[in-house]
């Protein structure tokens, strides 16, 4: 057994264990639950030969690698807060022995009880919107008189490109800000992602708000109505919302 | 609840079309990447790897490539496409936009 590690997923209150039998892990291994009191550790075998340290660090480099495995993180982070109250780890939390897992349980279990307050009955909800950079805004300047030298006539363009976005760019900040903020008093908490790169999801248009949300179950119709109603109340922005996630975005204490 | 169909993108290809926007949309990788390495509960496990580093070195170089290649359509080198700049003299002109150039760098970070 020395070289199988444990990957620990994520840890959830009240899990059944049997349930865990219908879904599988990384490179398809049993699903575990490692239970302290009522907080289970949801872990998998691996191999060390992948997971270890030096593997980790090769392997992650390997985006078709990553890519599978954080699917696999996600899917079976998705599995267990569908049917229990489950904070997912951050990916590639990898340990040595199951004691070592329950070790860590025991140790975090004040600070896992109470992010796991602060989630249950509630789901992450993303919504993000988009400007159109084709938008027209004004064009603000005249074409230049044809006897302007073109040096010049270069000169004024630019400049009055660079205003139109400027005031483009403020516009767009400023919507942003009205959507987030609205959407999060329909929220138990709301947080601000980093926009994503359009070379990672080839989006179109300007990606202005990468918001993503603390909702109460109850409250998600409400919720969802208000994202429709985004949409029409911003015509020159598109909405797009994704969920309900695992609570990551608001499972996130550090260690000491 | 039945799990989204994620059309997942490797490097730069791209997922489906944008259906229309009243439903939610799947999950696409950086939306997975953006959480599982950068969010949930951070336990140091016994195994340890900086996963910070790891998106900087993985993604991010991965992104800056690819950027690289889009550099041209990206207008890095707008001034080679400009046709108020290409008709005319070209060799007299290169020297002039260089001048203006750091002029309009001037303008526009003085007019902040």
């Amino acid at each position: 057994m020395a070289d199988t590690g444990y990957y620990f997923y994520a840890i959830s209150r009240g899990l059944d264990p049997d349930v865990l039998n219908t879904e599988v892990g990384i490179e398809q291994a049993a699903l575990q639950l490692v239970k302290h009191q009522d907080l289970g550790a949801v872990v998998s075998h691996v191999s060390l030969q992948d997971f270890g340290e030096e593997g980790l660090r090769r392997n992650l480099e390997d985006l078709a690698w990553l890519e599978s495995v954080a699917v696999t993180h996600d899917r079976v982070a998705r599995f267990c807060a569908e049917r229990a109250t489950t904070a997912p780890l951050r990916m590639a939390t990898v340990f040595l022995s199951e004691d070592a897992v329950r070790e860590q349980l025991a140790q975090w279990y004040d600070r896992a009880e109470e992010v796991l307050n602060r989630i249950e009955g509630r789901s992450e909800w993303s919504v993000k919107a988009y400007a159109d950079p084709a938008a027209p805004a004004e064009t603000g300047g005249d074409e230049p008189p044809e006897t302007m030298g073109e040096g010049m006539a270069y000169l004024l363009r630019r400049r009055t490109e660079a205003q139109r976005r400027e005031s483009t760019a403020q516009a767009d900040a400023e919507a942003a800000q009205a959507i987030h903020d609205l959407l999060s008093n329909h929220a138990v908490a709301g947080r601000q992602l980093r926009p994503q790169d359009r070379q990672l999801t080839g989006h179109t248009g300007e990606m202005i708000l990468n918001g993503t949300y603390l909702v109460d179950q109850g409250r998600v119709d409400e919720f969802l109505d208000t994202v429709a109603a985004l949409r029409s109340e911003h015509p020159g922005v598109r909405v797009e919302h994704g969920g309900p996630w695992p609570p990551y975005s608001f499972a996130t204490l550090e260690p000491e | 609840m039945t799990e989204p169909s994620r059309p997942l993108v490797t490097g730069g290809s791209r997922a489906a079309p944008y259906a229309a926007a009243d439903r939610p949309q799947p999950a696409n990788l950086a939306d997975i990447l953006e959480r599982v390495l950068d969010k949930g509960i951070v336990i140091a496990g016994d195994i340890k790897v900086n996963l910070l580093d790891i998106e900087l070195l993985t993604i991010k170089i991965r992104l800056l490539v690819a950027s690289v290649d889009k550099a041209r359509e990206m207008g890095i080198d707008w001034w080679e496409n400009d046709p108020m700049l290409t008709t005319g003299k070209p060799d007299g002109l290169r020297d002039e936009n260089r001048r203006l150039r750091e002029r309009v760098r001037e303008l526009e970070g003085g007019d902040g």
